[in-house]
């Protein structure tokens, strides 16, 4: 049996995988991830940030961009891009960028580039998101994917890895023994 | 030595972006053990073991000291709880938002099932016209 929490490997050098049980039937998630209305009530940053833009147009072609601002109502965090597969309910796939903004004083949850010593640059990766229904309940997997082992280990070290590895964990236990 | 001037947490991260090189730390957090022991069950040579305990000694995650001929490796946590507390908070920060989408799931369902339950029956919209011309 899977547990409800999050889970995060990284399957291949150039990615990291999440997975999610929600319990609800798949169509309720699909539309609580592409819906814009429904996706600003649950994607938020740090408390002290707000919703400036969320644009979603969920069709193969379509684009997408995500906007945070800041306390100083500067744009903190974009990210941005275009869908390349969409199978209601089941599928998705989406190139994205993402782009620290003025108005970010520490990253979402993470440290900043400057922190890190890693590059400003936006760079690309591509999100693959997968839904399926078991007895009622949802199964979600993320896999991003990017461009070189240096981009995910960038993406890793720079706040991307949004969780780490239950090996981690394990090993977190052990040590504190 | 690019890796050498990266700032630690980055050198950390790239030490555990390696299978072999976490198998090393999960069988080190064990006990003290020399290489040769590390190197066997990852089916790689001394040298190739080696060079996968440097990058873990950059990265100040193991310390090597060479009694006679055997090189002993012990772990050294430090870095790693920093890495545990920091990544723990992000993962914590993706979870926070997933128990929002829990709660906003919970929410939608009673709407749901009044939608899909007939004998609460909502207006339909009329779907796509039903004569279809073939177009060329």
């Amino acid at each position: 049996m899977m547990t409800a929490g999050l889970q995060v490997s990284t399957p291949t050098d150039t990615t990291i995988r999440f997975t999610r049980v929600f319990r609800a039937p798949r169509h309720l998630v699909w539309n609580a991830m592409t819906k814009p209305d429904l996706v600003q009530r649950w994607m938020f940053c740090p408390p002290d940030w707000s919703w400036g833009k969320c644009e979603m147009d969920v069709r193969v072609g379509g684009k997408f961009r995500w906007e945070w601002n800041g306390p100083n109502g500067q744009t903190a965090l974009s990210i941005w891009g275009e869908y390349r597969e969409v199978q209601p309910h089941s599928r998705i796939v989406h190139t994205e960028r993402m782009e620290m903004g003025p108005g970010a004083g520490g990253a979402c949850g993470g440290a900043t580039a400057a922190d890190t010593g890693a590059t400003p640059e936006p760079w690309e990766l591509l999100a693959a998101l997968e839904l399926g229904e078991q007895n009622g309940s949802t199964v979600m997997t993320m896999t991003l994917t990017f461009a070189s082992k240096a981009a995910r280990d960038g993406a890793l070290a720079s706040g991307m890895e949004h969780g780490m590895e239950a090996g981690y964990a394990q090993l977190d236990a052990q040590l504190a023994q | 030595m690019v890796i050498d001037r990266a700032p630690l947490l980055d050198r950390v991260f790239h030490a555990l972006a390696h299978p072999a090189r976490r198998s090393i730390i999960r069988r080190l957090a064990a006990g003290e053990q020399n290489l040769s022991e590390l190197a066997s069950p990852l089916k790689m040579s001394f040298p190739a073991a080696s060079k996968h305990v440097r990058v873990l000694e950059g990265a100040r995650l193991v310390r090597r000291r060479i009694s006679g001929r055997q090189h002993m490796c012990r772990l050294e946590a430090e870095p790693l709880k920093e890495v545990t507390q920091w990544t723990e908070q992000f993962r914590g920060h993706w979870e926070a938002r997933f128990q929002a989408l829990d709660a906003l799931l919970e929410e939608m369902q009673p709407q749901d099932a009044a939608v899909t339950n007939p004998s609460a029956p909502t207006p339909r919209r009329r779907s796509a016209p039903r004569i279809r011309r073939k177009t060329s």
